[in-house]
């Protein structure tokens, strides 16, 4: 599953632990959610979505299995 | 008592009381010291060291310093579930091989299998729901079969 998450971050300049320390995740979280090796929770992925004021299916995408976890 | 204790300390200080215990079985059945001391030395300095350790930005130090997210969590669940498989298949290995050269007791090996085995009964029926799943409202008084079985 691909999933929108270092590109939206890149856009804001964010670096991973600032965007780590607003979701209340670890770095490490957020390095195996952007490698696709981590599926999140839906309460988080929900939590990601809004963070980057998108929806849940524009911000993580089923249909793409090249980057699959 | 343990709200009071930083979360970082929390799990060294655990098991270093863990290790003090095993130092004060040790005493009270050899009514010796000097390896207790020796034990209970190992237990400061362990209870140190993994709270240095969990200080660090690693997955590990996170599940040690209790501030795990919901991934490290998992990946903590998944270290369990593989000790807990270990543990048992450790525990059939030693009673059947006790068994086999009769050299010792068996019966630490067989509580140790008994008490895992029933650890999983027990985690079965606490995070299962235990009981069948209810009727489906759109489906009720209609024969249908499962999903699953076709």
């Amino acid at each position: 599953m691909r999933n929108r998450v270092r590109e939206q971050r890149l856009q804001r300049e964010m670096s991973q632990a600032e965007l780590a320390a607003a979701l209340g995740v670890s770095r490490q979280t957020i390095i195996s959610i952007e490698s696709g090796r981590y599926l999140p929770s839906l309460p988080l992925a929900f939590t990601i979505a809004r963070f980057f004021d998108l929806t849940v299916d524009k911000m993580f995408d089923p249909d793409d299995k090249e980057a699959g976890a | 008592m343990m709200r009071f204790i930083r979360p970082r300390l929390r799990k060294p200080l655990l098991r270093g009381i863990a290790l003090l215990g095993i130092a004060g079985a040790w005493v009270i059945g050899s009514h010796t010291w000097e390896p207790a001391i020796v034990i209970a030395i190992a237990a400061a300095g362990q209870t140190v060291y993994r709270y240095i350790w969990a200080g660090e930005d690693t997955d590990e130090s996170a599940l040690q310093a209790s501030r795990a997210d919901e991934r490290q969590k998992q990946v903590g669940l998944r270290a369990r579930a593989l000790a807990g498989t270990v543990a048992l298949a450790a525990a059939y290995a030693g009673l059947v091989i006790t068994l086999a050269v009769k050299r010792a007791d068996a019966w630490p090996f067989a509580v140790l299998l008994a008490v895992t085995g029933f650890a999983y009964l027990l985690g079965l029926s606490s995070y299962g729901s235990g009981e069948p799943a209810p009727e489906d409202e759109v489906t009720a008084g209609h024969q249908t079969r499962s999903p699953v079985n076709s």
